[in-house]
């Protein structure tokens, strides 16, 4: 794991579309963390995260020394001691777990980003999706609903598919009516998956052209936990895919709380 | 602090659509052009009154365009064939005729509507494709003086040796002083006059009368040149220098940039064909129709031209030369939706620059406001990223 320079109790909010978390850290560790749902005052959910998080181990407000925030939500953090985009935060936090990595690619609910970084985990470029849901964890709900099962089913169901349907669209509304037509034709769910993620993955790898890929490649975003976009990235970058044993949903979270020990230990 | 001669500029802008109405009363006719590479020294020397039309940032008459064209045309494009078909604007009411060039065949098809839908008079100039072959410069001279026949029917009037060269004098010297005001935004450390600002009067220059706005150039210029004294004593900015590239951001167009100064981006140069690039080269040296074509050729090629001959593509060098000479630390590269030039370029200047080192940013966006959240965020990501270096050892 990478260090930080904080001593004492830092926080980390990362307030994103669909949901919001918190990372609690003291002297360079995570001590706690939190995700809930984002609601309508953006505010109020990154409040809430950090409150539940330190909830989780027995501390208040009042032991934190710095608090920075993250996400869409950044903006509306005026409790935040300072702020910092996803981007800036998703490179400290993968630094953080994986020194070696040099390409992430974050998956969230509704963007999709690839970012080089350099050795001491600062960003050297970066590209996100453009501002539709396509290939975002919102087009997975969209595609979990078309087939009745929750979203969790999705990367086991995809790896379980023996062939990959074609999917000629990422974005939510034709791919929606594209499965419902497949369906209709009597392709098998399961390959019918394995073509959508094969999708996700290929739409990513294009937009790592524009940025370059070195190894290591880290997956994060909540879209990280499925299992089988992780076996579709790789087989897109045709190079092994890291996911850490740290929730990589929480990723972004735990590069605000590193930033805040960095900066809070300045202050 | 305002300068005294920028505000002088925007008061004049304000009579200016007046000041027209009068000129037009006394006869003189108004000739409105979009495009690039129309040779104004002629439509002056001839005593029409030239005015730059087009606008941009308004996604309503996106809208209005969007009923003559494809939704997939050019945004630009299609805000302009709106503002033509709404006809509420005072220079495109004012307008008696419409001048197109084929620089970019988005808007030459933007005059084939103009003409169809719009019912004005409407005059095309023919662009080469490869400006520095021989058959192409004497093809484009054939043009300008096509263009001129037509001109002088349109007004009543022939034009003459003496208003041509007399002409061609005034717009050397507008170029000259909007060179020289481009030059002090992007060198001083902490400079009297911004860019923002130098873009605006740019953009005054496409209404105002010319002999007027040559003479608020160079009282701009000796003002800015005044004022530094005084001001030098202050610490210089510790912002990110950027310039930006890509897709015209025509008058109204301020989504890209506010965003930019919000996040205290600091913007010190452009090289845009709505900002330095037509005034960069394109010095008249000889006083005939000739000489106003070669000039133009000479100028650099927008990113609408296809230049077959890729040895004599200077767009790359001269994008270079921009970033040294404003010791920008990156650069942000604007396309509009649907401006296919601009969005296929974006990947090939990428490339170059990360070879010299220079960090770019591609915003691919439109007149919308749905998308000003996710540009904040990759403009604020990307200044992030080159502060981060400039304090860490200077260049990416």
């Amino acid at each position: 794991m990478g260090k930080i320079n904080g001593q004492g109790v830092y926080a980390g909010v990362d307030i994103g579309s669909l949901t919001t978390k918190s990372v609690i850290m003291d002297t360079g560790r995570v001590i706690g963390s939190s995700i809930l749902l984002t609601g309508v005052h953006p505010e109020k959910s990154g409040t809430d995260a950090i409150r539940k998080a330190l909830d989780s181990i027995d501390r208040d407000q009042t032991d934190l020394r710095y608090t920075l925030a993250t996400g869409y939500g950044r903006i509306s953090a005026g409790y935040a001691d300072d702020t910092a985009t996803e981007i800036t935060c998703h490179a400290k936090g993968v630094h953080y777990l994986t020194p070696s990595a040099r390409t992430i690619i974050d998956i969230g609910g509704q963007d999709c980003k690839v970012i080089r970084l350099d050795e001491s985990g600062n960003v050297t470029d970066f590209i996100m999706n453009d501002k539709c849901a396509a290939g975002t964890g919102r087009f997975l709900e969209v595609i979990a609903s078309v087939f009745k099962v929750g979203l969790d089913d999705l990367g086991p169901m995809a790896m379980g598919g023996k062939e990959s349907v074609p999917i000629s669209s990422t974005c939510t509304v034709f791919a929606e009516s594209e499965v419902i037509s497949l369906l209709a034709r009597g392709e098998k769910p399961e390959n019918i998956l394995r073509g959508i993620h094969n999708a996700i993955s290929n739409r990513v790898a294009g937009m790592a052209i524009r940025v370059g890929v070195e190894k290591d490649i880290f997956f994060s975003g909540g879209v990280a936990k499925n299992a089988g976009m992780k076996a579709a990235l790789e087989d897109a970058f045709h190079e092994p895919v890291v996911i850490p044993a740290f929730d990589p949903q929480l990723v972004g979270a735990l590069g605000a709380a590193v930033l805040a020990g960095n900066l809070g230990s300045e202050a | 602090m305002v300068l005294k001669i920028l505000q002088k500029i925007r008061e004049s802008v304000e009579r200016r659509p007046r000041e027209i109405d009068v000129a037009k009363k006394d006869g003189q006719k108004v000739l409105g052009w979009i495009g690039y590479t129309i040779p104004e020294e002629i439509i002056h020397a001839l005593g029409i009154i030239p005015v730059r039309l087009g606008r941009g940032g308004d996604d309503r008459l996106v809208e209005i365009g969007s009923r003559y064209i494809s939704t997939q045309n050019c945004v630009f494009v299609r805000a302009s064939a709106g503002l033509l078909a709404e006809n509420k604007d005072p220079y495109v009411q004012k307008s008696d005729a419409v001048a197109f060039d084929t620089t970019c065949m988005q808007v030459y098809r933007l005059g084939e509507i103009t003409k169809y839908y719009f019912k004005k008079k409407t005059f095309f100039l023919g662009i080469p494709r490869n400006f520095q072959t021989p058959h192409a410069r004497e093809y484009f001279t054939k043009e300008v003086e096509g263009f001129t026949r037509r001109l002088e029917e349109f007004s009543g009037e022939t034009i003459s040796s003496d208003a041509l060269a007399a002409s061609i004098g005034l717009y050397n010297n507008i170029r000259e002083a909007i060179r020289t005001l481009y030059a002090h935004a992007a060198h001083d450390s902490l400079p009297v006059i911004t860019w923002r600002e130098v873009y605006e009067v740019v953009h005054a220059g496409y209404h105002l009368d010319r002999q007027e706005y040559l003479t608020f150039l160079q009282d701009l210029v000796r003002e800015v040149r005044e004022t530094h004294g005084s001001a030098v004593d202050e610490k210089p900015p510790k912002d990110v220098r950027i310039l930006l590239s890509g897709s015209v951001i025509a008058p109204g167009d301020t989504k890209l940039i506010e965003i930019i100064t919000r996040l205290k981006g600091n913007i010190v140069a452009d090289d845009l064909w709505s900002g330095l690039d037509p005034y960069l080269q394109g010095e008249v040296r000889e006083p005939t129709l000739k000489g106003i074509a070669d000039a133009y050729m000479d100028r650099v090629l927008p990113p609408a031209i296809p230049c077959l001959d890729q040895s004599t593509d200077t767009r790359l060098d001269n994008l270079k030369r921009g970033i040294n000479e404003s010791s920008a630390d990156g650069v942000i590269y604007h396309s509009l939706r649907y401006c296919d030039s601009v969005t296929f370029k974006g990947l090939e200047i990428k490339e170059f620059l990360r070879h010299e080192k220079i960090p770019l940013l591609e915003i691919h966006t439109e007149y919308a406001q749905s998308d000003v959240e996710a540009i904040r965020t990759r403009s604020e990501a990307f200044i992030e990223m080159v502060k981060f270096r400039k304090q860490t050892g200077g260049r990416i």
